[in-house]
């Protein structure tokens, strides 16, 4: 095959003044757009990472401070309930005392009451025995029964002792030789006398009597000097009469 | 009538202009169109460039392109890619560009010319040398030709000038014998079947394109690979006597 050698220089040439041109006007141009391009895309990639980790770590301090918080909120909820409880065991404290107190009044109350219906009754039971037991001295011995009353306060003074009556004399002068005897009847004069006479036989001379009607000395007679006293009443039986009506009536509360 | 005219023949053979030895053929007639529309097509596209995400189809067009060579050339030579690319590229767009301008009536394929293909199988033919040369030095380069031994130095001389025969011969045969059978058909059967041969001829002028551009890499390659095996066989050696 014939080859024309200038064509073919002129075709070398033509190729290198091509491949000049177009690396100059081509390649250069497209390369460096596709590494920019790469480059920026790296940019952004790195850019990204960056935000990413960013984000990451915002996460994970808000991660903490949500556990941080709600340990705090953990905390704060446990010291509220301690001290709702210990609030709660104080105002129950409180009312148990105020409710204590209450029952302590109460109960106070209950037992001025009983006292009183126990004073009353006693007040009845020995008025009436007072009189059944006078009715049944009249009836059964013929006797007046303010006269065994009477009899039986003498028969006490007599008895006193040697010790005892010095006790009375004494008394007797620090009180302004003054003697006051109290009965819940009359006494009759033959008896005031009678009484008198025994007395200054018994005690000592020197003083005055009064005599006073008191009708809550229950069916007896009392002699009262300076602080001391000599008496004879039903009240002691009666006392008795009391506490064995309580002990019955509190044993049938209990039972209620 | 004549069947192949002369210009079918070689383009070389059409001459123009002449004067003294200066002669101006439709060859370099038509390497110059080609070497326009190359030209021309890369400044009017490269004219506004975008390196964003937003580009044109035609720079996508010229990215995919070079992309592609780039990308056989890596898997080539595994570093400095870029440094092929001008030549390798420009074989590539010129080679098929003439090839694939034969389907317009009256163009004749300077590669039908195998003085177009001898000057560029020659550039090759330099390229490889230049290559080897300036990436290792003359030494080692003119070393390979004596490698294993002295004796082979002939081989490797006949070598390198067969292969750039072949490579000459390969896209100029080609080309030129598939414009001649596209003239002989249109003489036998002038309809249909030319049709199809000038599809065919679009298929074969892209592939001879591409054989003939990774050709001249896997030359090249060859060189740089050598040099590069001969200095990790001389490191091996450094290592052991250490």
């Amino acid at each position: 095959m014939h080859i024309d050698w200038f064509v073919f220089l002129a075709q070398i040439f033509n190729f290198l003044l091509l491949m000049y041109l177009l690396k100059r006007f081509l390649y250069g141009r497209i390369i460096k757009a596709m590494d920019d391009r790469e480059a920026k895309i790296a940019a952004r990639f790195a850019e990204a990472d960056e935000l990413k980790t960013k984000a990451e770590e915002e996460a994970q301090l808000y991660e903490k401070r949500n556990q941080s918080l709600n340990e705090k909120k953990e905390t704060m909820l446990n010291e509220a309930t301690l001290a709702a409880e210990a609030k709660r065991k104080e105002l129950m404290e409180k009312v148990r005392v105020e409710v204590d107190a209450v029952k302590a009044r109460w109960q106070d109350m209950l037992v001025r009451e009983q006292n009183a219906f126990f004073y009353d009754l006693r007040q009845r039971a020995a008025k009436q025995l007072y009189a059944t037991a006078r009715k049944a001295l009249s009836d059964l011995a013929d006797a007046d029964l303010e006269e065994r009353i009477v009899d039986e306060f003498l028969r006490r003074v007599k008895s006193l002792d040697e010790e005892k009556s010095a006790q009375l004399r004494k008394a007797i002068g620090g009180g302004g030789n003054r003697v006051t005897i109290q009965s819940a009847f009359g006494i009759p004069g033959p008896r005031q006398k009678q009484i008198e006479e025994v007395l200054k036989k018994q005690i000592t001379n020197g003083f005055t009597i009064r005599y006073l009607h008191e009708p809550d000395i229950v069916s007896g007679i009392e002699m009262r000097v300076n602080g001391h006293k000599i008496a004879w009443s039903l009240n002691e039986y009666l006392e008795t009469l009391v506490e064995s009506l309580t002990e019955t009536l509190q044993k049938e509360a209990h039972a209620a | 009538m004549e069947i192949v005219a002369l210009s079918q023949i070689s383009p070389d053979q059409v001459v123009v202009w002449s004067w003294n030895f200066i002669t101006l053929n439709v060859t370099i007639l038509y390497t110059w169109l080609v070497m326009g529309i190359l030209v021309g097509g890369s400044i009017w596209v490269t004219r506004n460039l975008s390196s964003e995400m937003n580009v044109s189809r035609w720079q996508h067009f010229l990215e995919i392109v070079v992309s592609i060579v780039r990308g056989e050339i890596s898997e080539m030579t595994k570093k400095g890619a870029d440094n092929y690319v001008p030549l390798i590229g420009t074989l590539f767009l010129f080679i098929c560009t003439s090839n694939v301008l034969a389907v317009v009536p009256g163009y004749i394929a300077p590669t039908s010319s195998m003085t177009t293909t001898a000057a560029l199988a020659t550039c090759v033919f330099v390229a490889v040398p230049y290559y080897g040369i300036s990436r290792n030095g003359v030494l080692h380069y003119v070393k390979e030709y004596f490698q294993p031994n002295f004796i082979f130095f002939p081989f490797h001389v006949m070598g390198e000038l067969s292969r750039t025969l072949a490579l000459t011969v390969r896209l100029f045969g080609n080309i030129m014998s598939h414009e001649k059978v596209i003239g002989i058909l249109l003489a036998v059967t002038p309809f249909l079947f030319p049709v199809v041969m000038q599809i065919l001829g679009l298929l074969i002028g892209v592939i001879q394109a591409y054989i003939f551009a990774i050709l001249s890499m896997v030359y090249i390659a060859s060189a740089l690979s050598a040099e590069d095996e001969d200095h990790h066989a001389e490191a091996k050696k450094e290592g052991s006597a250490a």
